[in-house]
């Protein structure tokens, strides 16, 4: 038995707790098949074994709340850490850019780690946390995108709930390429701002 | 003027590699996707239930239910337990349900209703639900 069966055999027998348990750890960072239980929850939800709203309610919940937990260690943890060492290595003015830089972006950054981007959301919550990105806007892109989530993996577990598996083994990949096409695009943009010649400089 | 050199190989390795990582992935989605589209049935896991099985083979609850011995009331158990209560091993409990589902589906005659509470079924009921399959 894998650890997929383990979770999947715990949510038929107890439900909605471990739904809440599992998704609340896994947005702390903990690596758990939780598309997969998103999507098995929705195939039991229109086999009548649960209930729609409150399978969208504590699914959500969970999600949002797992991610302040992060946000909140990150800002008043990591940011201490971050101070520290900056003051003795060095670099105070990368760090100011780096908060910068994803004060200015973090908005849609978050919204799309939620429910596109999944395997980035750990990596997200902490960078937030540390730039001190404001906390009610993370809320808010956070409420957001988290919903948009649950509802995405639960109706698609609804609508093939007969087919839990193979729909969560390709959603599992397709989630990869996805992140993949992304981070290529990113890259080939640099590459292609190196190839090309800088343009002149503004003369006078 | 060296070290921004030195970082663009940086760049072009990365990209290397994510290109050939996505495509990987990629490859893995479609061959996935190509192999569900022709295999109607996936393997019998020991997180589902029997009626998620009966949900995922297209065949009634109680053909299942009966095969492994047990009253045909709803039961939200994995078959792991089921397995466990039966002193049964896993593989052995899908082997059986296989093999159920295999004689609840064409050329076999379709199941029909399930038997009473109170009787033990001997043979299939009803001969005269065809419903017209065609062979």
């Amino acid at each position: 038995m894998n650890i997929t069966d383990q979770v999947l055999a715990a949510l038929l027998v107890y439900g909605l707790p471990v739904l809440f348990g599992v998704i609340l750890i896994c947005s702390v960072g903990v690596p758990f098949p939780i598309s997969l239980m998103l999507v098995a929850a929705g195939s039991f939800v229109e086999q009548g074994d649960m209930k729609l709203w409150q399978v969208i309610a504590v699914a959500s919940f969970a999600a949002v709340l797992g991610d302040q937990i992060a946000y909140a260690l990150s800002r008043w943890g990591g940011r201490r850490l971050i101070n520290r060492l900056s003051r003795r290595i060095g670099g105070e003015a990368k760090v100011k850019q780096a908060e910068a830089l994803t004060k200015r972006w973090s908005g849609a950054g978050i919204f799309l780690s939620r429910w596109l981007l999944t395997a980035l959301g750990p990596w997200v919550n902490v960078a937030s946390g540390i730039a001190a990105y404001p906390w009610r806007r993370f809320l808010f892109w956070d409420v957001l995108g988290e919903v948009l989530w649950v509802i995405l993996y639960v109706g698609i577990g609804y609508a093939f709930s007969n087919r839990v598996q193979a729909i969560a083994e390709i959603l599992g990949n397709l989630a990869w390429v996805i992140a993949g096409l992304i981070v290529t695009v990113i890259l080939g943009w640099q590459l292609v701002r190196y190839v090309r010649p800088k343009p002149e400089p503004d003369p006078g | 003027m060296k070290k921004l050199e030195w970082r663009q190989w940086l760049v072009v390795l990365a990209f290397v590699l994510v290109v050939s990582v996505t495509g990987l992935f990629t490859v893995r989605t479609v061959r996935r996707a190509i192999y569900w589209h022709y295999h109607q049935d996936e393997p019998i896991r020991p997180w589902m239930s029997l009626g998620y099985i009966a949900h995922s083979y297209s065949v009634p609850p109680w053909v299942l239910h009966q095969a492994l011995g047990l009253p045909p009331t709803p039961d939200r158990r994995p078959i792991r337990e089921i397995a466990r209560e039966q002193h049964r091993s896993v593989n052995e409990v899908i082997a059986i349900l296989q093999d159920a589902i295999v004689h609840a589906r064409p050329p076999y005659p379709p199941p029909g209703p399930p038997p009473p509470p109170d009787n033990i079924p001997t043979k299939n009921p009803s001969p005269g639900q065809t419903q017209g399959r065609s062979p």
